[in-house]
């Protein structure tokens, strides 16, 4: 793991070279109708990219994890059923410029997507992409990575780390799929002043983060397990109008539904799809009964779900601390402020912390 | 300002009500407020950011807030409408619910995060609905408050859009609309933010039978865009809250504007604060022009 100097020169004929032998190069390209919405998409060149240049407004989950995938399809047949898989061998990609925070994400999604049973469509798709993460500028007031063991220079997830410089970048290979792409690309080492320069960078956008929100503390989750039946889940959860965009670009949220629908008489595919524990649907059973039947319990769901039982199952929070969930609600619910309450509420332990 | 504080503050003081719902300055721009204490009635604000349609936290599906207790209602105009809907459609009754009306000035098209707390409105950030708007001054109401401002801007931004559609060929409005809809992920914000959409079981969630495929796949977003848009006819208060909330910043409100504008012209009717007025979808008239329905 060290850090080389990499040349614009040098990582625009690498973009290049990778298109020209068809691997899709994805990064954050401002779209057509407004040049402050970056989103990532598959790019020429490293000119159409914007890096380092602010947030997509969609994380990289949907490279992923679609928002709708056949899983199979069948026909009936007069012998019986016959089914298709779909492939789990997914094409070479290689995202250029994530955040370190989407990166992040994808490796703690790892853990449940390769828990009981594997999911060869998502792990198919990791298997296949090369991650290319850069230092975050760092968005607004609604990130807090720092607060969840992430950060604007983490490099977890990431195959190679950038860090812009004058002329090109520090370039970190995090990984061997990581070396084999820079492989050839960079000088051996990087000056001093460079390396001087951007860890200067990585600090300030660390602190700059830092000043946002504390660290989550340890008991942090144990607490969220005590207090299930705290009124705080009530007073919090208000303004929520439980319409799950939250979900929609929270790069950890994973839950999906699967339906099968037919095509015709003999014929249909089996789906999956986005499901959002914010809507009243995701635990209605058939007979009527809903476990969640108020906005309330399907918010304390969000919370209790990033923040303790994930960790408890796989030892870490299902959170990067990204703030699209508060940059995107239409009610104005808080990341920042709902864990930042809760915690000052679980060191006071008083209760009632109102709205 | 102030007088809408007290009057709140009077209001949980007196415990006429146990929550007032308006608008306060969140950590990120101005968001809906639930004022549980007349102590923090000051909390309150009202000014061209609070875009929001708050006539929502009425519908019968917030059993959450309907446990706090009876509520009074900071409503704009276009949000009386809401709440005239739902009184309208019998979802809440009129002696349930105070309502407080502020006299408005028009709001922005989109309520930025960072956003300066004073904001003048111009043609190109005032939002679209508030042209030539006819409910600046509400006429539902148990309390108005503030004085009328003057009247907004015109968006320039967004006027010609319903023209610009209805001068495509009915093939290229069909790829316009297809474009739009193969970004619906059917995460169904647009109906959870929408005041109007209150059934407690939505067609688009029927499993037996299936009426529409949960899947996003363009026949069903089409059809549960489609479906949506029929329910609202003449019912839609024109808010525009489904667009702001819809994640993939599909152009909602042009389809509603649309409806509104056909449901005008066929029916002579456009939603009005007044609840006893009765929409065209939900009157039945022995004298109808068509037989079918006489």
């Amino acid at each position: 793991m060290t850090n080389e100097f990499l040349s614009h020169a040098s990582l625009s004929s690498l973009i290049a070279e990778l298109v020209a032998t068809g691997t899709r190069v994805i990064a954050p390209v401002q779209t057509e109708d407004s040049p402050d919405r970056l989103e990532y998409k598959p790019v020429c060149s490293l000119a159409d990219a914007a890096l380092a240049a602010g947030q997509p407004r969609l994380s990289l989950k949907e490279l992923f994890l679609p928002s709708t995938e056949v899983l199979l399809s069948y026909r009936q047949t007069k012998e019986g059923v016959e089914i298709r898989e779909v492939p789990t061998q997914a094409r070479p990609q290689v995202i250029l410029g994530a955040l370190p925070c989407d990166a992040a994400a994808l490796e703690i999604v790892d853990k449940v997507m390769s828990w009981d049973s594997k999911d060869e469509l998502w792990l198919g798709r990791r298997e296949a992409t090369t991650i290319v993460s850069i230092l975050c500028p760092v968005e607004d007031s609604n990130c807090f990575c720092t607060a969840v063991g992430v950060g604007p220079d983490s490099v977890r997830g990431s195959d190679v780390f950038l860090t812009p410089v004058e002329g090109g970048y520090l370039a970190e290979a995090c990984t061997l799929k990581g070396q084999s792409l820079l492989e050839g690309r960079t000088a051996d080492h990087a000056d001093p002043e460079a390396i001087a320069e951007a860890e200067k960078a990585q600090s300030a956008a660390r602190k700059k983060v830092q000043e946002n929100a504390p660290a989550i503390p340890a008991g942090f989750s144990a607490w969220l397990t005590e207090n299930f039946g705290h009124p705080v889940w009530n007073t919090m959860a208000l303004r929520c109008h439980g319409c799950g965009a939250c979900a929609s670009v929270c790069p950890t949220c994973h839950c999906f539904d699967i339906v099968d629908e037919h095509e015709n008489a003999t014929e249909g595919v089996r789906r999956r799809n986005w499901d959002s524990c914010q809507t009243a649907k995701f635990t209605l059973h058939s007979s009527g009964h809903n476990p969640r039947p108020s906005q309330s319990e399907r918010f304390r769901q969000r919370i209790e779900h990033k923040f303790s039982v994930y960790p408890r199952r796989f030892g870490e929070m299902l959170c990067t601390g990204c703030g699209r969930c508060s940059r995107i609600c239409p009610g104005g619910m808080n990341l920042v402020e709902i864990v930042g309450g809760l915690i000052s509420l679980s060191a006071s332990n008083s209760g009632g912390a109102g709205q | 300002m102030k007088e809408l504080q007290e009057l709140a503050a009077k209001l949980l003081r007196d415990q006429n009500v146990q929550v007032v719902i308006g608008y306060e300055d969140g950590p990120a721009g101005v968001r809906p407020a639930f004022i549980t204490d007349a102590n923090d009635a000051a909390r309150l604000i009202f000014d061209p950011r609070c875009v929001h349609n708050l006539a929502t936290y009425l519908k019968p599906q917030r059993k959450h807030i309907a446990k706090l207790g009876k509520i009074a209602i900071v409503v704009k105009g276009c949000d009386a409408r809401a709440v005239a809907g739902l009184i309208r459609e019998q979802q809440i009754t009129r002696e349930n619910v105070i309502v407080i009306a502020v006299r408005c000035g028009g709001v922005l098209e989109k309520a930025p995060a960072k956003a300066a707390k004073k904001v003048e409105l111009t043609e190109e950030n005032v939002s679209v609905r508030c042209a030539g708007c006819e409910a600046r001054e509400p006429k539902l109401y148990d309390y108005i408050v503030g004085e009328l401002p003057t009247e907004p801007p015109v968006s320039s931004q967004r006027a010609g859009e319903i023209a610009q559609l209805e001068k495509m060929s009915t093939a290229e409005r069909r790829k316009f609309w297809d474009e739009q809809f193969s970004r619906c992920i059917r995460c169904d914000a647009c109906r959870e933010v929408c005041p109007m959409c209150f059934c407690l079981q939505c067609v688009a969630l029927r499993a037996q039978p299936q009426w529409i495929d949960s899947s996003p796949t363009p026949a069903a977003n089409r059809a549960w865009q489609t479906m949506r848009m029929l329910h609202q006819a003449g019912r839609c208060v024109g808010c525009l809250e489904c667009e702001r909330a819809c994640p993939k910043e599909i152009p909602l409100g042009l389809l509603t504007r649309y409806v509104a504008g056909v449901v005008d012209q066929r029916f002579g009717y456009k939603p009005c604060d007044d609840p006893s007025v009765p929409a065209p979808m939900g009157e039945i008239k022995t004298d109808d022009e068509e037989e079918f329905i006489r």
